[in-house]
């Protein structure tokens, strides 16, 4: 690996930036139609496109039913045809005063060998712009692309809940310690910041005090399920253990405090990252996109990231060109790190992420 | 895609991996392919680039500033062909084991014969069964054809009924593929039958109006063999075909080579097939692979090679899924300290998130180097019953077979930075016995190798006989019970004329420096009660490696420590002689049950319900812990029962054996009981101890 040429892994900490986000339909999806148009100015809950998922379908054996010897006499009964929607308790066949009616409400789709199968009705997918910005991309049929501009957190696990409201830091004895009884109204509908791994009760403070989200550095991985079923957005900053937040997100998001920000808290996976989005003033000039090839430096901030404990902060003192002994045995590829501390480590090349720029 | 010249003289091979995206360069030098260069980079198929291209033209650039030679033209283009001034090459292929698996769903008669088979032909490339319908399932039919249309799959793998056999129940289960087909609106799915070989005309009538259908042997011709073969084949034709529409860049990519992007699985499996076959039918070879998302196994076996993949074991992005399938106790047994599960799975889940984690700490290694053996031994078991194909009757329960030449790949075997700790990870998850030759692929040579061998089978040809593998060395391993303080095996070397014998203490690693390019006669005695592979003495010639000759006298089955002192001392010990490091000793504190101390100690009154696992050789958890609390149900039923305070004050003895430990927390547990005066974290809890 030739080291001048590294690029490490991205996690945007940005505090102006134009952000670019395509929103697109489930793969799956049914009937899938954009709903905007190129240049439309979108709000968070706006819905951008629609669809439907892939209903299920019911099988009747209509020959049974009617005690046919011959399939071929089924189409003859039939009072509604191929392709037809039909209600829930209507007649679909008849023979005589022997009548046949649909289970369910949905669409006649096939009617061959003494069966007739109904799909039910799909539910409606609403797919939300997530942020405010303005559509630049149409991506027919499943989506489109939005370009917002403010400030950006990107996290590293969210429980796939959008949340707007505006940025606070949890009150001195903790969001779970917050009396349910008398709310306090300067939480109610914020997006709260804790700065330390995310409990139980404070989950369920999204519900009581009715918060719009939380950000938090890092959750136990047996409140995954109580976090996914939470009323709220979800955004971790961390990672899975108890992990602290690291100070200079902490940081970054003090100087963000009384704004209004944006949570797109989903899981990550190919297409993106959980994501918080945060309104700032902008001076005239437009702001630049994200650079997304940024090669290591000297000099550079990096944040310098574990499997098993909490990140933290330095700046790239030296790369050696050579692979580095690390102290468990491990010989590979790292780089010098002065940490915010003062103490200076190597660092495995993987275990460096930079806020980009 | 891009015609290459007749006679390619520079070849540049990328193989774009979940994490990593490695390159070599071949040249043809004095009429023979060589490696001249080699380099890694992240891939850039997700965040931010969403696009392998751009780490395509990172890695021709790092080719470039290594070699001197330019790759990229000023529009960051790669140069094709080469030029007068040796800019540029004159062939490309790219390789890949990322994106979405092929969706399958599996139809089949019974579930022990042929969707057995279907199973094992299946295992041969990257896809994922969604659903299983056979004559068994006892759904009713339209739960099953919903099974089959709301999968939307890719593919319907169709088998069942011996040739000559059944047709009834084969066709009626094609008639529910017809419908469920028929329904799928803008979606139809390819079908491939590999069943009674009898009933083609009539599935071809059946089927072919409403998808496309296509034929291949049948995977259980008879109910005593198996042929997996043509139908492994037809596999990895519709993964082709269907990966040309995966995005991420790939037709960037693809547009550059003759061949398109190939799923380098196909690679292990040309490259095994020809290793075992220049090293005889008696020879067999195993190549294993352990990615971040996926995992690959070929195997050379009594003259059949055969390709298992899995795109739910892996390092990295499928961490999780892994932990899954292997359980908690097989990464658990490799872990030199007390941990808890909450541990395990958070780095599980850590890793999904971030799969090109190095782990950088001792606990972190052991925790990693865990889930790379319990990947490895998951993988291999998975795969045995296929690497004996005129038997569908496999006995997972005996030892595995003898192999000859063992090949590693991926990150976590390769990147150790050190040839005895790869070699002793390879020997520590498949417990091979006897005399096995280890390597390594580091350059990820073999996906390239495949690749290449469709241009020019020469050129790869040569390339693997020129020694494009790290050689480790050779592992002598012996078979038996050691016997602590005893001598296990005697040892003579002969190297450069120079003879040295070495009496080898039963239960550890032994080294013994060969260095590559050189050869030594090995002639080994065993004492009484070990054997090699049967043997008392054993005497071979071995070609030197990085970590040279290799005598593991910790018997087989190997015998770990069941105390927590023993082990730790028994696993730190194999590091420091797999790599000649002093011992790096396990803290005294990994050895004792902290979180069930502290608990005690700190919080006990205000913990009522257990919520965590522990594991490892202490001492065993408090009868209470078998209460599980780790989902919401399991929350709200902790929440219901009474306020007791469960634990013993009793400080657990260290060095104990080893147990399954769940120590309560009031988030999962108490969660309407006061509030706690304090509430440490698992890292609070560690801090405070180390």
């Amino acid at each position: 690996m030739t080291l001048e040429t590294y690029y490490p892994e991205q996690r945007q900490m940005l505090s102006t930036a134009i952000i670019r986000r395509a929103r697109l339909l489930p793969e799956d999806a049914f009937d899938a139609e954009v709903e905007m148009a190129m240049g439309a100015r979108v709000g968070v809950r706006d819905v951008v496109a629609r669809g439907s998922t892939p209903a299920p379908f019911l099988v009747i054996d209509a020959a049974a039913h009617f005690g046919l010897r011959r399939h071929d006499q089924l189409p003859g009964l039939m009072t509604a045809g191929l392709g037809d929607y039909v209600e829930r308790g209507q007649i679909i066949a008849q023979k005589r005063r022997r009548r046949l009616t649909a289970p369910v409400t949905g669409r006649i789709v096939q009617v061959e060998n003494g069966t007739i199968i109904l799909q039910q009705l799909s539910d409606a997918i609403d797919l939300e712009a997530g942020l405010n910005g303005s559509v630049i991309e149409v991506r027919s049929p499943r989506g489109v692309v939005i370009e917002t501009m403010g400030a950006l957190l990107q996290g590293v696990w969210g429980n796939n809940k959008r949340a707007i409201g505006v940025l606070r830091f949890e009150p001195e004895g903790g969001v779970e310690n917050m009396d349910a009884e008398s709310l306090d109204l300067e939480y109610r509908g914020a997006i709260v910041i804790l700065r330390q791994s995310l409990t139980l009760p404070a989950i369920r403070a999204i519900a009581e005090q009715k918060l719009a989200g939380l950000v938090v550095p890092s959750i136990e991985v047996r409140l995954i399920d109580a976090a996914l079923h939470a009323e709220g957005a979800i955004l971790l900053t961390e990672g899975f253990g108890g992990m602290r937040m690291n100070p200079q997100i902490s940081t970054f998001l003090e100087l963000m405090a009384g704004r209004q920000g944006m949570i797109d808290a989903r899981t990550p996976d190919a297409d993106g990252r959980p994501e918080l989005f945060i309104n700032v003033p902008l001076a005239n000039e437009r702001p630049s996109a994200p650079l997304t090839s940024l090669s290591l430096q000297i000099g550079m901030q990096v944040r310098v990231v574990r499997a098993d404990m909490p990140s933290g902060y330095g700046q790239v003192i030296s790369i050696p060109g050579e692979p580095v002994m690390l102290e468990n045995g491990l010989v590979c590829p790292c780089a010098h790190v002065e940490m915010v501390t003062g103490e200076r480590v190597f660092v495995p090349l993987g275990n460096l992420e930079i806020a980009g720029r | 895609m891009t015609a290459m010249p007749a006679a390619l003289s520079s070849i540049l091979a990328v193989d774009f991996g979940n994490v990593n995206t490695r390159a070599v360069l071949l040249e043809l030098v004095d009429g023979t392919y060589t490696v001249v260069a080699q380099a890694e980079e992240r891939t850039t198929a997700g965040f931010p680039n969403h696009d392998v291209s751009i780490g395509l033209g990172r890695i021709a650039r790092q080719i470039g500033i290594s070699t001197g030679r330019m790759m990229l033209s000023p529009d960051n283009r790669l140069i094709m062909p080469e030029q007068a001034d040796r800019s540029g090459v004159d062939g490309f292929i790219a390789t890949a084991s990322i994106g979405r698996p092929l969706r399958t769903v599996l139809v089949g008669l019974v579930p022990e014969i042929s969707v057995a088979s279907a199973l094992r032909a299946a295992a041969g490339t990257y896809i994922d069964i969604l659903d299983t319908i056979t004559l068994e399932d006892d759904r009713p039919v339209q739960e099953r054809l919903n099974a089959i249309i709301l999968a939307r799959p890719d593919l319907i793998f169709m088998a069942g009924g011996t040739d000559d056999g059944a047709r009834g129940p084969v066709l009626e289960l094609a008639r529910l593929v017809r419908t469920a087909v028929s329904l799928m609106r803008g979606h139809a799915p390819l079908v491939l039958y590999a069943g009674n070989s009898d009933l083609r005309d009539d599935l071809k009538q059946m089927i072919g109006g409403v998808a496309d259908i296509f034929f291949t042997d049948n995977v259980r011709p008879t109910r005593e063999i198996e042929r997996l073969e043509a139908a492994q084949a037809e596999l990895g034709s519709a993964y082709n075909r269907f990966a040309g529409q995966r995005g991420m860049g790939f037709d960037t990519v693809s547009r550059l080579t003759q061949l398109g992007v190939l799923p380098n699985a196909q690679s292990y499996h040309l490259v095994t097939e020809y290793l075992g076959r220049i090293g005889g039918p008696k020879s067999n070879v195993m190549v294993i692979d352990i990615g971040a998302s996926a995992s690959t196994i070929s195997a050379w076996v009594s003259g059949h090679v055969s390709t298992s993949i899995r795109t739910d074991i892996g390092l990295g992005a499928s961490a999780r899924s892994t932990l899954d399938i292997v359980g908690l106790e097989a990464i658990d047994r490799w872990l030199p300290f007390i941990t808890y599960e909450d541990e395990i799975l958070s780095y599980a889940m850590n890793k999904t998130l971030r799969p090109g984690l190095v782990p950088d700490t001792l606990r972190a290694m052991y925790l990693e180097h865990g889930f790379l053996r319990a990947a490895i031994a998951g993988l291999v078991d998975a795969a045995r019953p296929t690497w004996t194909p005129n038997s569908a009757l496999d006995d997972l329960s005996q030892p595995l077979q003898h192999f000859d030449r063992i090949i590693g790949a991926g990150a976590g075997l390769c990147n150790t930075g050190r040839p005895g700790m790869s070699a002793m990870l390879l020997l520590d998850a498949l417990q091979p016995r006897g005399v096995v030759r280890l390597q390594l692929d580091n350059a990820a040579l073999i996906p390239a190798l495949g690749a290449l061998a469709r241009l020019n089978p020469e050129a790869a040809v040569q390339l693997m006989d020129g020694g494009g593998f790290e050689d480790l060395g050779t592992a002598v391993s012996l078979t038996g019970t050691p016997r602590a303080g005893r001598a296990a095996a005697e040892v003579t070397i002969v190297t450069r004329g120079v003879t040295e014998k070495h009496k080898i203490e039963a239960g550890m690693l032994w080294l013994h420096e060969v260095s590559p390019g050189t050869q030594a006669d090995v002639t080994i005695r065993t004492a009484r009660g070990m054997s090699i592979n049967g043997a008392r003495k054993v005497k071979f010639t071995m070609a030197g490696g990085s970590a040279g000759l290799i005598v593991d006298t910790r018997g087989r089955p190997l015998s770990l420590a069941v105390d927590a002192k023993g082990f730790a001392a028994q696993l730190s010990n194999w590091y420091a002689q797999s790599t000649g490091d002093p011992v790096r000793e396990v803290s005294i504190g990994w050895l004792e049950d902290m979180m069930a101390e502290n608990i005690a100690g700190v919080q006990r009154e205000t913990v009522t319900q257990p919520a965590k696992r522990r594991f490892g050789r202490g001492p065993k958890p408090p009868k209470a812990s078998k209460i599980r609390g780790n989902s919401p149900a399991g929350i709200r039923d902790s929440s219901e029962l009474p306020e007791v305070p469960v634990y013993d004050t009793a400080k657990p003895a260290s060095g104990g054996r080893r147990g399954v430990k769940k120590l309560g927390k009031k988030d999962a547990a108490a969660s309407d009981a006061p509030a706690p005066q304090t509430e440490l974290s698992d890292d609070d809890l560690r801090n405070l101890l180390s």
